[in-house]
């Protein structure tokens, strides 16, 4: 267990050495009533390497760049990339995610505009949406209720100041809570994963014990499996014994490329390579809705993770109103005209 | 009283026997006619522009038209707005983040990369990275003193029988082979 302990520890460091030479990415988005959008990013980076293919978001050299570096008390240098581009809509930015380069350039993302007319006001519309990577994967509203949803889908400075706050059993509970049930939750959208690629592959060649629906209702004793090889999972699936116990032996040696093919497959999905970055959106005029969180500052923003995407599309949104004054005073005249002619026609007739 | 008829039209008499010299009556009389007109025709024009305002006020289907079109933009204007102070109500009840969200922390990678470690015996990735001599030399220390603790820990349980005890009883009940960290 020591020798375990400090394996763990060991790697965990290494890791996050090795995750603190990722840049830090924030991208905000300023949006303008023509629909036009300003994009601004700052990329905090403890090396002078801006690598285009390490970036979380499509940037390239169109836009206007101020480099700057902040040295820490303790005399750690972070290199800090500041640019700006101004789009002169939505499709310039898809255009740019469809071009990217970078480091989540396999993901699909895309904005979105719109604009309401309402009379007394005009609406705004802005988002961001990742598309789903998993495509048989289950909604994580069905393992967590309303309140752990929340606290999944919250930015990690809010979650820590809740844990060292003033109810801070509740939150760690919480927490514990949120955890857990994700776990099972990635565990269970494995499993789907594997099942679904592996009917997918053998597709039309298997007999219908391996068909998607068969395996689909057999999940849960995948699952056992897994609980019961606790950490041996991969050694057992490499000599083929996890795949004899659940498809049989003669399907296990008939299919056994397919299903480390659908392994590799599934093993990608959810372990996938997308690199965190936050988002922030400043809409024009006054705020009326958002799923995302509020800043200091009034700007919106979402923590972009691979979890918050992995099962369902993930829309970061933002609506807005300005009034039309104009259509204020039409209507505050037009109201005056009638009322008027009313009060006559009353004192006319009296 | 007499004597004041008398006296009136004498002077009367004087007045009309010493005319002054016109030259253009006729100008003069235009002018008059003129005047009177346009004070004639500015009273005719107001009245005219208000019975052309408001004479859909006896018209009755006007009327009620131009009555149900006001009553239904203050419904609807009396909806927007009450949706829009909900919908805003709702924004001002939110958690304001602090500066700090901003910036995205590895934690999560580490707890994918874990989770892999605990379910399925997976190893870590391995990756290049490049570590300066100082960083090399904290982490050493680092595991050095984390090495200290856990052997002080250790000592701790085996010199207390209950805590072991304890400790035992707790890793059975949870079955537990992952490591809380």
């Amino acid at each position: 267990m020591k020798r375990n302990s400090i394996k763990i520890v060991v790697s965990m460091i290494l890791i996050l050495i090795a995750s603190c030479d990722e840049p830090k990415t924030v991208v905000t988005n300023y949006v303008y009533p023509d629909g036009s959008v300003l994009r601004k990013i700052e990329i905090r980076n403890p090396k002078n390497n801006f690598k285009i293919s390490a970036l979380q978001i499509p940037f390239d050299s169109t836009w206007s760049v101020k480099d700057s570096l902040e040295i820490s008390v303790k005399g750690d240098t972070t290199w800090i990339k500041r640019a700006e581009k101004h789009f002169k809509n939505v499709d310039e930015i898809n255009l740019a995610y469809r071009s990217d380069s970078g480091a989540n350039k396999s993901y699909s993302r895309n904005a979105g505009f719109r604009k309401r007319f309402k009379w007394f006001n005009s609406e705004y519309r802005f988002s961001e949406r990742i598309e789903k990577i998993s495509a048989f994967g289950y909604p994580v509203k069905d393992f967590l209720n309303n309140e752990e949803l929340l606290y999944f889908y919250s930015p990690g400075s809010l979650k820590q100041e809740k844990e060292n706050g003033p109810d801070s059993l509740k939150y760690k509970a919480l927490s514990d809570s949120v955890k857990n049930k994700t776990d099972k939750w990635t565990i269970k959208n494995f499993i789907s994963e594997w099942t679904g690629e592996f009917s997918k592959l053998t597709e039309g060649k298997a007999s219908n014990d391996i068909s998607r629906e068969s395996l689909k209702a057999r999940e849960a004793e995948f699952e056992q499996i897994i609980a019961e090889n606790d950490k041996k999972f991969d050694s057992l699936w490499a000599n083929g014994v996890i795949l004899k116990k659940f498809i049989g032996e003669t399907n296990a040696l008939r299919y056994k490329a397919e299903a480390d093919s659908a392994m590799k497959s599934a093993e990608s999905i959810i372990l996938n390579d997308f690199k965190d970055y936050s988002l922030r959106i400043a809409m024009p005029g006054k705020l009326i809705g958002t799923n995302g969180f509020i800043d200091s500052s009034k700007v919106l923003l979402w923590p972009v993770k691979s979890d918050y995407f992995l099962t369902e599309p993930y829309e970061m949104w933002a609506e807005s109103k300005i009034p039309n004054r104009w259509a204020w005073l039409v209507s505050g005249l037009f109201l005056v005209f009638v009322l008027t002619g009313v009060i006559m026609r009353v004192i006319k007739r009296g | 009283m007499k004597t004041e008829s008398e006296k009136y039209n004498k002077v009367l008499n004087i007045l009309r026997n010493s005319r002054p010299p016109l030259d253009s009556t006729e100008d003069i009389e235009r002018e008059v006619i003129n005047k009177i007109a346009r004070a004639h025709q500015k009273r005719l024009n107001l009245s005219e522009i208000i019975d052309f305002l408001f004479g859909w006020v006896y018209i009755g289907w006007v009327r009620r038209s131009l009555i149900t079109a006001c009553v239904i933009l203050v419904l609807v204007f009396v909806y927007q707005q009450g949706v829009i102070l909900k919908r805003i109500d709702v924004i001002s009840r939110q958690t304001v983040v602090t500066d700090k969200g901003i910036v995205t922390t590895p934690t999560d990678e580490i707890e994918k990369l874990l989770l892999g470690y605990k379910n399925l015996g997976r190893r870590f990735p391995s990756k290049t990275i490049t570590i300066s001599e100082k960083e090399m030399k904290d982490l050493l220390e680092s595991v050095k003193e984390l090495q200290i603790k856990y052997k002080d820990l250790e000592n701790l349980i085996e010199g207390d029988p209950d805590l072991k005890k304890l400790i035992e009883q707790k890793l059975i009940e949870n079955n537990r082979t992952k490591i809380n960290l």
